[in-house]
């Protein structure tokens, strides 16, 4: 950076790079930041949050973005740090308490944003190599990458707006043969992005799914459907292929059993839904079964009621799950006996299993045993 | 400039220090556990990684031609990618006995054929800009300040 040398690595380096690979970096963290808000908020709703049911793929575009710019945020770390790596070595080393908190804020950001990207990226592939618990560590650190980005920003404001101004100014060295300059470096880093994204897109985004070599999830699965959670992991077999099945909703006093033949003999419908998993994949079906409303109109719950959605999945944290009641009474929202024109395999819910429009698929309960309208 | 500076710092400060609030509402033991991770990230980048990427620079420029570094650049800085992609699911860590609907790619073949095409790309780059003139910007943009071509004669 210092100018008259040939161009070396270290000339390749600079402010001007930097800065650029930093903007995109700050939209693909913001763009992480509010989708990882929004899936956290659906799953822990407040009386403050709305969440629509249309687009019925909305929830599966917010959490496509998610990790696709959370893996697109890789190569744009890489090339960040690598280009600020020889200030970590500038003097002096401890300098006054400015630097020193500087130095702070950076080493935080680093190891936070380190953190969210791994374990991000393991949790795709359903590796939990560190031993503590993903979502709400995932959460909290969100956080403190937000906190320190801004730092960041509010510290280096003056010399983001000097970079982005300039050139990228390539330094000339006589050679006639044409070496890498900043531009290359630039160019390099968007073809990375690039790559990564297709790499591993696919696995949301159908007409990648072929190209998609590094995606944890190919699409496929029973009834050509992936999953995250099978009856035998849930310890559900037995009792979902029970003749004694009975799906039980009540409304206060008002207690109704279905068998699955009664709820087959119900009027059915069939909605194409997506089921889109927190962990960024998505697929889209054709799901048939008894609209949520029709059911709950038989014990005469209120429309303006939640509705929990409880499993036969021993208590856990997704064996019952609460549905809020703009989804409850939404037209398209299925107690779902068949997917793609088959009674359900026993991993994607059998006999019944909720599917509604733009919900996580953790909160789409599967082996449903008791539906109960709530207050 | 100053305000919104100061402002983005304050904002920034609260919101790292919600996110702290919501860290430490783990288990001591939990808590070192997650330190320890952020930790290691940092060390393998700055002690591993980036002297690894000095080493490797410095000996490619001893090494290759001028010609090929842009190529040769670029596409480590792919495979450096595909790698860190490759990771948790090259030897499925995160396999499910039960579940044939995860990593249910063969990711061996997906890495190396990836990292082929990456490599392939460049040696095509690289044998294009071979085999096509030497554009004029290029040269002109190679040269110093100092570099005067000759009058041309004076008739």
């Amino acid at each position: 950076m210092t100018g008259a040398k040939p161009a070396t690595a270290t000339s390749l380096r600079g402010t001007a790079i930097t800065a650029r690979v930093g903007v995109a970096l700050g939209v693909a963290i913001t763009i992480c930041f509010v989708t990882g808000f929004i899936s956290h908020f659906i799953q822990h709703p407040q009386p403050w949050f709305y969440w629509p049911t249309r687009p019925v793929w909305l929830y599966q575009l917010t959490q496509g973005l998610h990790v696709i710019s959370g893996i697109a945020a890789i190569p744009l770390l890489v090339v960040k740090l690598w280009s600020v790596y020889p200030k970590l070595f500038e003097r002096p080393i401890i300098g006054g308490l400015t630097r020193q908190l500087e130095r702070a804020s950076i080493l935080v950001l680093v190891a936070s944003m380190l953190f969210q990207l791994s374990t991000g990226i393991m949790n795709t592939a359903k590796w939990y190599g560190f031993k503590f618990f993903f979502t709400t560590n995932h959460y909290a650190m969100a956080y403190v990458v937000a906190g320190a980005v801004l730092v960041h920003i509010g510290v280096k404001l003056p010399i983001i707006r000097r970079a982005l101004g300039e050139p990228l100014q390539d330094i000339p060295t006589g050679e006639l043969a044409p070496g890498p300059t900043r531009r290359t470096v630039l160019n390099g880093t968007w073809l990375a992005v690039g790559v990564a994204t297709v790499l591993t897109a696919g696995q949301t985004v159908p007409w990648l799914r072929r190209v998609s070599l590094l995606a944890p999830r190919s699409g496929d699965g029973p009834q050509g459907l992936p999953v995250n959670r099978t009856a035998l992991a849930a310890g559900v077999l037995r009792a979902a292929g029970s003749p004694d099945y009975r799906l039980t909703v009540t409304n206060g006093p008002v207690v109704k059993a279905f068998t699955v033949a009664e709820l087959a003999a119900m009027p059915q419908i069939t909605h194409q839904l997506p089921i889109a998993c927190v962990e960024g994949w998505s697929a889209t079906a054709d799901w048939t079964g008894v609209p949520l409303s029709k059911i709950i109109e038989v014990v005469g719950g209120s429309v303006d009621s939640d509705v929990r959605m409880i499993s036969l999945e021993p208590p856990g944290p997704y064996s019952r799950t609460v549905l809020p009641a703009r989804h409850a009474r939404d037209a398209q929202t299925l107690i779902a006996l068949k997917v793609n024109g088959q009674t359900l395999h026993p991993d994607h819910g059998y006999p019944a299993r909720l599917i509604a429009p733009s919900r996580p698929g953790v909160l789409q309960t599967k082996w449903l045993t008791r539906i109960e309208v709530v207050g | 400039m100053t305000a919104v500076r100061g402002l983005l710092i304050a904002l920034g400060l609260a919101v790292g220090a919600y996110g702290a609030v919501l860290l430490l509402d783990n288990p001591t033991q939990v808590i070192i556990r997650i330190g320890v991770w952020a930790a290691v990230g940092v060390l393998l980048h700055d002690a591993v990684f980036a002297p690894a990427c000095l080493a490797l620079g410095f000996a490619a420029r001893r090494i290759l031609p001028r010609s090929w570094w842009s190529p040769v650049l670029v596409a480590t800085l792919c495979t450096i990618v595909l790698v860190l992609l490759a990771i948790p699911v090259y030897n499925k860590p995160g396999l499910q006995p039960d579940n044939a609907s995860v990593l249910d790619r063969d990711y061996h073949w997906g890495f190396w054929i990836s990292v082929a095409i990456v490599w392939g790309a460049a040696l095509l780059y690289l044998l294009g800009s071979r085999l096509l003139p030497v554009r004029q910007n290029d040269v002109v943009q190679q040269q110093r300040a100092g570099h005067v071509e000759a009058q041309p004669p004076s008739a």
